[in-house]
């Protein structure tokens, strides 16, 4: 059971690699990439978080539930 | 020597197969000329003798070889068959401006079921360049902290670097990383199987150290196409022969002190096999392209070029100065736009005056794509705008049509409706070598201007020998039928593979005749796991990627061969369905065949 979960993911993540071309780079080419797209992903997150969210948010005119909770939270103390 | 050219039976029964070829074609086009208004002839004849070409007249050709009275006695055979008036070769221009459109649209037609280019899937085309960026980007960092020993140009100061920066950035670290896959040295005859050096990389694929041990492989690589290629049978034992009695080497040119008999039977041969007035031999095959083209154009003629061409034609372009317009790969509406665009506004770089010669410059198949050149259009385009015709059949001559000879074969066509035939003695014949075939003026001009001729050593015997040999054999002048054998084999090996490969669901491109198979992987680390996989299962294929394809259509080239046997290309097939399974190749969305294929 755990192997096949272990041989599937193996093979998923060989496809991935193949399809990225980083089959065919070094290993810390491969790392080195990795953390490009991880730093990538957290910023794209932070961005999306920080500025889509409320921007779109005061277009719809949509309290983000964050802040409402915060106004609440003040509110008690 | 042996080299005498058969028994007269032998040489009726040759006659006999290049009149039944020839006859079709004039019937085909007798059809036509009954509704020919007669004004138009005098017309198309005078626009004719108005151009100064290399190849003026058809006619006058010296009627003192064996070859044209063979083609009186065709027309002569087609002029009682049909009952019209084709008694003379010159009939060749007066039909031209009426090509038999019916049959051309059949052509156009058979051409279209039978060629396949499926388009790339969205998602792996936007894959695959992405890929290519993130291989370029770390490329580039890579370059900037290490730069290796090799890569530095050391104790030259005062000198500019001698290497060009982004071709030797893009081997190092680009396709460095994929390198094992190509340039594998091999130890053995490259016949049906093959044996190759294994060699490991500790520094991934600076250098190699060679383990000592070696692979037999099923060899789907080499352009072996009938099997000529063989250490031993009767080609290899004449050649031997003729080693022990010539030695290996002319050391000295065509024409100097290196012609001997063996070359003009040689000459002679490959006229008569091709079914034309003469033929002229070189060396070598890239070498007829790159050299003999410069001296038949010139600055201030046009070439129209299929943009899929080989690297040979494209140096002889360039070489020549002539100026190039390059046409979409085996689009025929492409071509006649270009065509009637420059018969039309001339040279402009000269007033509008017109073209010197206008050459349009094919090949018989494409060796990266498996596709057929679009022969009969091309003639009754070349017919209506009075344009040279240039078909290179080095992949096509021996593997392709019903005798081995080529495209022209394959579709029917009449030898000397192209001008220029050339081809290779490398792929087919199992040798070396290339040749230029077509009228007796076309190449008494080339014995007396070609630099490849004149200029170069000419070609060794025993390699001479082994053409002159197996083309006998494919001609059945050995009094055997192992020539159309291997013809017969090749063409059902071809079929069956390309015909299974696409049940399997990849892509491949190209003509379902064409022994020629490339199976589309797209990205390189998928060359690269293919190649790799395929060679640990001893299968040896070849993989093909950017530059000489386009970035985005990596593939795995295979080449068929005569020598394979069904069981092989069952294994092979096998093999790859399992691959191609476990890497994701199965690309095609065609609906697929769902019984079984029969060899
Ligand atoms: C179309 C074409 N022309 C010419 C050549 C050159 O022939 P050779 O390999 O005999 O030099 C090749 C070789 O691959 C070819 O494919």
């Amino acid at each position: 059971m755990l192997q096949n979960i272990i041989d599937f993911c193996n093979y998923w993540w060989f496809r991935y690699l193949m399809v990225t071309e980083l089959y065919m780079v070094e290993k810390w080419e491969r790392v080195t990439i990795h953390v490009i797209f991880a730093v990538l992903f957290c910023l794209f997150w932070y961005f999306n978080y920080s500025v889509l969210l409320s921007f779109t948010g005061s277009i719809l005119g949509i309290t983000p539930i964050s802040d409402s909770i915060e106004q609440q939270a003040a509110k008690i103390a | 020597m042996g080299n005498s050219n058969g028994d007269s039976g032998e040489v009726q029964q040759e006659r006999q197969r290049n009149c039944d070829i020839s006859n079709s074609w004039n019937k085909m086009k007798g059809i036509t000329e009954e509704n020919m208004p007669k004004e138009c002839d005098s017309s198309t004849v005078e626009l004719r003798a108005r151009k100064n070409g290399f190849k003026d007249n058809v006619v006058e050709a010296a009627p003192t070889n064996g070859c044209l009275k063979n083609c009186t006695a065709n027309t002569t055979q087609c002029a009682t068959a049909n009952g019209t008036a084709c008694s003379n070769s010159n009939s060749n221009s007066k039909q031209s401006l009426y090509t038999p459109a019916k049959k051309l649209s059949e052509f156009a037609a058979e051409h279209t079921r039978k060629t396949s280019f499926e388009e790339v899937p969205l998602h792996t085309a936007c894959l695959t360049y992405l890929g290519f960026y993130l291989l370029m980007i770390l490329g580039y960092i890579n370059q900037l902290l290490f730069v290796p020993k090799v890569a530095k140009e050391e104790n030259r100061e005062g000198y500019v670097t001698l290497y060009d920066a982004f071709e030797s950035f893009y081997s190092r670290y680009v396709y460095r990383r994929v390198r094992d896959c190509w340039n594998r040295p091999i130890c053995s005859v490259p016949g049906d199987e093959v044996t190759l050096k294994d060699r490991v990389t500790n520094d991934y694929g600076w250098s190699f150290q060679f383990t000592g041990t070696e692979t037999r492989c099923l060899n789907l690589g080499s352009y072996n196409y009938l099997g000529f290629a063989d250490a031993t049978g009767p080609c290899a034992e004449q050649s031997e022969e003729t080693a022990r009695e010539m030695g290996l080497a002319m050391t000295s040119t065509r024409v100097e002190l290196g012609t001997t008999q063996l070359h003009l039977d040689l000459e002679s041969l490959t006229a008569r096999y091709l079914g034309v007035e003469d033929a002229i031999v070189f060396g070598m095959g890239f070498a007829t392209n790159a050299l003999n083209l410069p001296s038949l154009i010139s600055p201030g003629c046009l070439v129209l070029s299929d943009e899929k061409n080989h690297a040979s034609i494209i140096l002889g372009l360039r070489l020549s100065g002539a100026t190039t317009k390059v046409f979409k790969h085996n689009n025929m509406r492409d071509l006649e736009r270009v065509l009637r665009y420059n018969v039309v506004h001339g040279n402009s770089k000269n007033g509008g005056k017109p073209w010197k010669k206008i050459l349009i410059l094919v090949e018989g198949v494409f060796s990266m794509e498996g596709s057929i050149v679009r022969l009969p259009e091309i003639i009754a385009l070349k017919k209506k705008y009075k344009a040279y015709l240039y078909l290179d059949e080095a992949h096509s001559i021996g593997a392709m049509g019903p005798h081995g000879g080529g495209a022209v074969d394959y579709f029917g066509a009449d030898p000397k409706d192209i001008d220029i035939l050339m081809g290779t003695f490398t792929k087919s014949f199992g040798s070396a070598g290339g040749y230029i075939a077509g009228s007796k003026r076309l190449i008494d001009f080339l014995r007396t201007n070609s630099h490849a001729h004149c200029y170069a050593s000419s070609m060794s015997p025993p390699i001479a020998q082994q053409i002159y040999t197996s083309m006998s054999i494919i001609m059945g002048l050995d009094g055997t039928d192992t020539g159309r054998q291997k013809i017969n084999q090749l063409a059902r090996n071809t079929r069956y593979f390309r015909r299974r490969l696409a049940q399997m669901g990849v892509i491949t491109y190209g003509h379902e005749d064409s022994p020629v198979v490339p199976m589309l992987v797209y990205l390189f680390s998928k060359i690269g796991a293919v190649v790799r996989t395929l060679t640990t299962r001893h299968i040896a294929v070849v993989g093909v990627g950017f530059p000489a394809t386009p970035i985005m259509e990596g593939r795995i080239r295979y080449c068929l061969s005569a020598a394979h046997t069904k069981e092989q290309l069952d294994y092979a097939l096998e093999v790859i369905d399992e691959i191609s399974d476990r890497l994701g190749l199965k690309y095609s969305r065609k609906p697929r065949e769902p019984n079984t294929i029969e060899y």
